[in-house]
């Protein structure tokens, strides 16, 4: 009988094309546009490394001014002072630990006719790739030795490798980057976590950088620093005074694989806090935190707000358009009176004909989210086009995203369709044979 | 076989109360041909739906071949339709939409019959009434004697045990009239109890039993003694 259905409902939609594609057009928009924020919704709020965000914690000091606290006192801050980073990593208390910063600067390349190359750079320790799973193509890290003996070596990205060598194993050979030589140890493969997890700070959801290298280069000054920097007491003039202050500019992550571990490096951080409290430094009371990927998600609040009311405003758009939805189905069904009583009076019980008139919402609904389908593919270029950078790369439906979508669309109509249906259901047949 | 015993049927409004049966008992037998007759408003139409098992009745007891209707749900009383009773409407009742072979179809769908027993039925219930050969025609493409005739090769198509007929011929000339009146009697030869409800005494008198409906009640009448007696008076 299903297939039987389908066809009464085709051969309805078809010869009622006017007020079928009403109200395809209904829900189309409706799903449309409620797709395209929700897509953009979940995609900044995934798990961009859902095996293992619960084992990453980010590092977060209440090293800021007494009189003056880190947002209002109800955050510590975002970052760290190259002073705790630094002595954080030589404990090396973490399974896994990173310090980072954002840095930039041009490569030249060798070949003459290749122009020199403005570049984003990620200074960063060698646990950066084993603890957020960056893939190689070619080579590997460089090894913990190479951070703490600053040597000049870096990773570059496969956009990178394949602009300068054509895609080559460029392992071993060098490169001039901010008229430095670099050793070449490791290419990796297009690597683009979303939301671009491991520094928000910088922007949740821009490109992620061209190269890398190790981060104790930048008090070297073999790399130039970048990114945001907080102070709040002002630092000396140059280099060594900087990276001495109380500003914060640093990133720390630390991978701890068991809740026994993030309890024990809590004890070291607390520890390392009152100890530093000697040296006239952390006055305020202890507030050091470990967050996990989804927490500091959520924290950082990388959902914007914007992006939180154009979801609710579209779904009640999607409810709107369900409501005509349903205005159009009872008209359309209450029509369809005497065909409903000449069906009872053949045999047709009110289970079989509820079965009959919501398969026929389905098909509805199925249309309505194929429209909307193609709807939240040009929203979705609409808001990347508005946003621009920001929204780079958000702006995609993936299978996910496309069932949910057919799946809100069915669902949707099946339930505006519940009322007509169970209307036309309920005439008398005598009456609407009478009526004829 | 049809019994009514003590049939009423009241229509409530919020101030009216309609008595359109009082008492009704009726017994038709296998076989039998019953016209039903009797002025506008006088419940032959109740009747009809009701013996059709598309109204319910306010009290009563009605057994339609041995079965208890009033103990039926709505899913036992569309089983029963779908296999024991065939429809004739005055306005033929054909869905616009699907052509005669669809239109023939909508029974056996519910029936559950295979698609290969399906389309035996189908043809051969249209060769019935002559018109195999338009199929695939939509309703809107016939005249309303032969839409009359595919409602009767649908109403056959399941080969129900009853025909009800309310005002078969009302739409139609008295040409047409007399030759769905000859189909009803060919079927009914070939053992379908038929009931019609018809406003056209010379119809009535071509079935062999007639009964009048008057203020909801029945009273049986034969026609054909009367129509005899005229005849010897004329």
């Amino acid at each position: 009988m299903f297939t039987y259905y389908l066809r009464l409902a085709w051969i309805s939609i078809f010869r009622h094309w006017g007020l079928s594609l009403l109200m395809i057009s209904a829900i189309g928009l409706g799903i449309g546009a409620a797709m395209t924020t929700i897509t953009v919704n979940y995609l900044m709020s995934a798990n961009p490394i859902p095996h293992k965000s619960e084992q990453l914690f980010y590092v977060q000091l209440d090293s800021w001014d007494i009189n003056d606290p880190f947002d209002e006192g109800i955050n510590p801050p975002d970052q760290l002072t190259y002073t705790d980073s630094t002595n954080l990593m030589k404990a090396n208390k973490a399974f896994r630990q990173n310090v980072q910063a954002q840095a930039y600067g041009v490569i030249e390349p060798e070949d003459a006719d290749l122009l020199p190359i403005s570049v984003t750079a990620r200074a960063n320790s060698a646990d950066f790739f084993a603890m957020f799973d960056v893939p190689f193509i070619y080579g590997s890290v460089w090894s913990k030795q190479s951070d703490i003996n600053k040597e000049q070596v870096i990773v570059l990205s496969k956009k990178i490798n394949d602009q300068i060598f054509g895609g080559e194993n460029s392992v071993g050979k060098t490169i001039k980057f901010d008229n430095n030589v670099f050793k070449i140890v490791g290419v990796i493969d297009h690597w683009q976590p979303k939301p671009r997890f491991y520094d928000i700070t910088t922007g949740a959801f821009n490109e992620s950088e061209d190269i890398f290298v190790p981060f104790s280069l930048i008090a070297e000054e073999k790399i130039r620093r970048s990114g945001n920097t907080n102070c709040w007491k002002p630092s000396g003039d140059g280099m060594a005074a900087f990276l001495a202050g109380e500003c914060i500019w640093t990133q720390f992550w630390v991978e701890l694989r068991s809740e026994q571990e993030k309890q024990d490096y809590m004890t070291f951080l607390n520890a390392y806090v009152e100890e530093q409290k000697q040296y006239g430094r952390f006055q305020r009371p202890l507030d050091n935190r470990l967050s996990n990927v989804m927490q500091w998600l959520e924290k950082q609040e990388v959902v914007a707000d914007d992006a939180r009311m154009m979801m609710a405003m579209s779904l009640m758009f999607l409810s709107v358009c369900l409501l005509n939805t349903i205005g159009l189905l009872l008209a359309k069904f209450l029509g369809k009176a005497p065909e409903i009583g000449l069906r009872q009076a053949l045999g047709a019980s009110k289970a079989t004909l509820f079965t009959q008139y919501i398969i026929e919402s389905a098909c509805i609904g199925l249309a309505g989210g194929i429209l909307g389908l193609g709807l939240s593919f040009l929203g979705l270029i609409g808001i990347e086009n508005l946003y621009g950078d920001y929204m780079q790369g958000l702006a995609t439906l993936n299978i996910t995203m496309m069932t949910l979508a057919i799946a809100l669309a069915l669902i949707c109509t099946v339930i505006a369709g519940l009322y007509p249906t169970w209307r036309a259901c309920n005439i008398s047949p005598a009456q609407q044979l009478k009526s004829q | 076989m049809l019994v009514m015993k003590n049939i009423n049927k009241v229509f409530q409004t919020a101030d009216i109360q309609t008595h359109a049966l009082r008492g009704f008992n009726l017994t038709v037998n296998e076989g039998d041909f019953v016209s039903v007759t009797g002025p506008s408003g006088s419940g032959k139409t109740t009747f009809l739906n009701i013996a059709g098992l598309l109204e319910t009745y306010t009290n009563g007891e009605f057994t339609l071949d041995g079965e208890n209707i009033g103990k039926l749900n709505d899913n036992g009383r569309s089983r029963m339709r779908n296999h024991k009773i065939g429809f004739i409407f005055q306005s033929f009742n054909l869905i616009p939409d699907l052509n005669l072979f669809d239109n023939v179809d909508v029974p056996l769908r519910y029936r559950g019959f295979n698609a290969k027993e399906r389309k035996r039925r189908i043809e051969e219930n249209l060769e019935r009434v002559g018109l195999a050969s338009r199929m695939k025609h939509l309703p809107s493409q016939l005249s309303g004697g032969q839409q009359q005739r595919v409602a009767i090769a649908r109403a056959l198509a399941t080969g129900p045990r009853f025909l009800l007929a309310d005002e078969p011929t009302g739409n139609l000339d008295s040409e047409m009239a007399q030759a769905v009146m000859s189909l009803l009697e060919d079927i009914n030869k070939q053992g379908t109890t038929i009931i019609m409800v018809t406003h056209d005494a010379q119809l009535a008198q071509r079935s062999p039993r007639t009964i009048q409906v008057m203020d909801g009640r029945v009273s049986e009448v034969d026609l054909h003694l009367t129509a005899a007696n005229q005849q010897a008076i004329a």
